[in-house]
């Protein structure tokens, strides 16, 4: 083995998490190689790509809403489709943007890039095959050609089923509640159609969720626009209700979707230029750090529950596991213990990760026990958005008042106390907003 | 709108990211049943993943066999699904 091949730190996984952690890791000076499977990074992932604003408030990713972004997403529109009637909820949650909608094969190009320029080593074309443990220390890699690379810490980014952390005894098999298949379709509209077909009443643009018979299991189907596609999802949790006599194969949400007739009007004219499937896993890993490896990102369970929010989580917790290694690395002591407790003081630190946590959490404990007709009566009268922390404050309490228990009461009181700051945030971090894409959006 | 699975894939040998272990296997079917793109056929008493070459690499397959009956790796640097407007 030659010195090339020994790194401080290596990350595997340049989707949204292994970019920021390898670029920060280079900024702070450490010897970095970021390895990647695919020869263009973000042709292996799929989404729905809408970055929530709410989740950037961190000095540290600042940097990526000078990203290559489609939209500026102003709003949303919610249509509840039951036997009996139609309801349509536009929702302008906040006064600017809300989220970024954004293309993973454009925008982890981008990504990539900026670790590059920041001096991470990249290696595209390349997948890790396993890691090397020595002494109850994981330190390196393997990779497709045989090759190894040794390093200090492994950032594991590598999403949902990545082979760094199930090597690792750390991410199981999961199926069932908490990981859901999910289908996609991209449909060209071009850019003056969806101007036209998105666009809320404040001239922002929108995007829109759909609840309807025999076009979801438990999960909302929701249509995305880009600069001159949109982009389609659906599916449901991997239970064994996901299919039915009626219902064998994801596709078929997917071409019921399509055939509603509000959906049809919208997508009128236009083609379907790409299909996608992904898993997407919604509850925590319970051990996200072993001795000289950490978890980041959807390896690390680092989604938020039900509402399918993963990105903002994984450039955050890709930054958080950067500092972790280069303070690990400057004590000398890459233990589980060391790590474990600075990374996990970071998390917890972390507003949106806590609160959008918890409400997601409530909300999936909440619908996962409805049935599709209970959920479409409740979601009659909820509004997304701000109406998910409102389910969340209600269910706990509902659920302490009607069993006399006084602490659950008290814990929705708190939490609707520990959400108010975000609900604050709005206006002033447009003004940051504005003022970066000012200094040099693309 | 007729629904379309439009999919690419970069060129060259993914190898067989996807093998089944046979002892292991109980050809309880989940694997297929979970499986979008068809990859898993029936071969007698088993599974197998005869078409591994309309992967698109989800892995439904290996976290809904209970029976540990999968092995589920990535395909070779640079192979496998393309996917684009991700
Ligand atoms: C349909 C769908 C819609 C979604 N919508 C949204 C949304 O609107 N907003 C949002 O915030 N989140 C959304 N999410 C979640 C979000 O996409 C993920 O949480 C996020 O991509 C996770 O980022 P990551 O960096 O952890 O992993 P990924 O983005 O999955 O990146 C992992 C990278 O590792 C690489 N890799 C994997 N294995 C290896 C290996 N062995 N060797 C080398 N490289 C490897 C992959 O090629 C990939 O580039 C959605 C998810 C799905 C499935």
């Amino acid at each position: 083995m030659t010195e090339d091949n020994f790194f401080d730190v290596i990350v595997v996984g340049a989707g949204c998490a292994g970019p920021a952690a390898a670029k920060k890791t280079a900024e702070l000076g450490l010897k970095t190689l970021l390895i990647e499977k695919s020869p263009e990074p973000g042709t292996k992932t799929i989404s729905g790509t809408c970055i929530n604003l709410a989740g950037m408030h961190n000095e540290d990713l600042y940097y990526i809403l000078k990203g290559p972004i489609e939209r500026e997403i102003h709003s949303m529109r919610t249509y509840h489709i039951n036997d009996a009637r139609t309801t349509v909820f536009n929702e302008i949650p906040t006064k600017g943007v809300l989220l970024l909608s954004i293309r993973r094969d454009i925008f982890d190009a981008w990504h990539t890039e900026q670790a590059k320029l920041a001096g991470a080593e990249v290696k595209l074309s390349t997948t890790v095959t396993d890691i090397i443990e020595e002494n109850d220390y994981v330190c390196g890699v393997i990779t497709d050609s045989g090759e190894e690379f040794r390093c200090k810490v492994l950032i594991d980014a590598a999403g949902v089923n990545s082979i760094v952390g199930r090597n690792a005894g750390l991410i199981p098999k999961r199926s069932g509640d908490n990981m859901i298949l999910y289908v996609t379709v991209a449909v060209e509209l071009g850019e003056e159609v969806i101007n036209d077909r998105f666009s809320d009443e404040q001239g922002g643009y929108c995007i829109e969720y759909y609840l309807a018979p025999g076009i979801q299991y438990k999960t909302w189907p929701w249509i995305f626009p880009k600069k001159d596609t949109v982009t389609l999802g659906t599916g449901g949790y991997m239970t064994k209700d996901l299919f039915n006599d009626k219902i064998t194969n994801v596709n078929q949400y997917m071409q019921n979707f399509l055939n509603l007739p509000i959906v049809k009007r919208k997508l009128e004219g236009g083609k379907i230029v790409s299909w996608g499937l992904h898993l997407e896993y919604d509850e925590k890993i319970s051990q996200k750090v072993k001795n000289g490896l950490i978890l980041t990102g959807e390896a690390g369970g680092f989604v938020i529950p039900f509402l399918g929010e993963g990105m903002s989580p994984a450039f955050a917790t890709g930054i958080f596991a950067a500092k972790t290694a280069a303070e690990a690395i400057q004590k000398n002591n890459f233990s589980k213990e060391s790590m474990s407790s600075m990374y996990e003081d970071m998390i917890e630190e972390d507003l949106f990760l806590q609160g959008f946590m918890h409400v997601g959490k409530i909300n999936k404990e909440s619908i996962l026990k409805k049935s599709e007709e209970e959920i479409s009566n409740m979601m009659q009268s909820v509004v997304l958005g701000g109406g998910f922390i409102t389910n969340a404050v209600h269910t706990k309490w509902l659920e302490g008042a009607e069993n006399g228990d006084i602490e659950k009461v008290q814990e929705a009181l708190d939490f609707l106390e520990f959400i108010q700051p975000y609900r604050q945030i709005g206006s002033e971090f447009e003004e940051i907003y504005r003022k970066l894409r000012a200094e040099g959006g693309s | 709108m007729e629904f379309e699975m439009k999919i690419d894939y970069y060129s060259g040998d993914p190898g067989e990211f996807i093998k089944v272990i046979e002892e292991k296997c109980t050809g309880c079917g989940q694997c297929a049943k979970f499986c979008t793109r068809d990859v898993w056929e029936a071969d007698g008493k088993i599974y197998r993943p005869i078409n591994l070459k309309d992967c698109v690499e989800c892995g439904a397959c290996w976290n809904i066999c209970t029976a540990d009956a999968i092995i589920f790796g990535d395909p070779k640097g640079g192979t496998g699904v393309r996917f684009t407007h991700g």
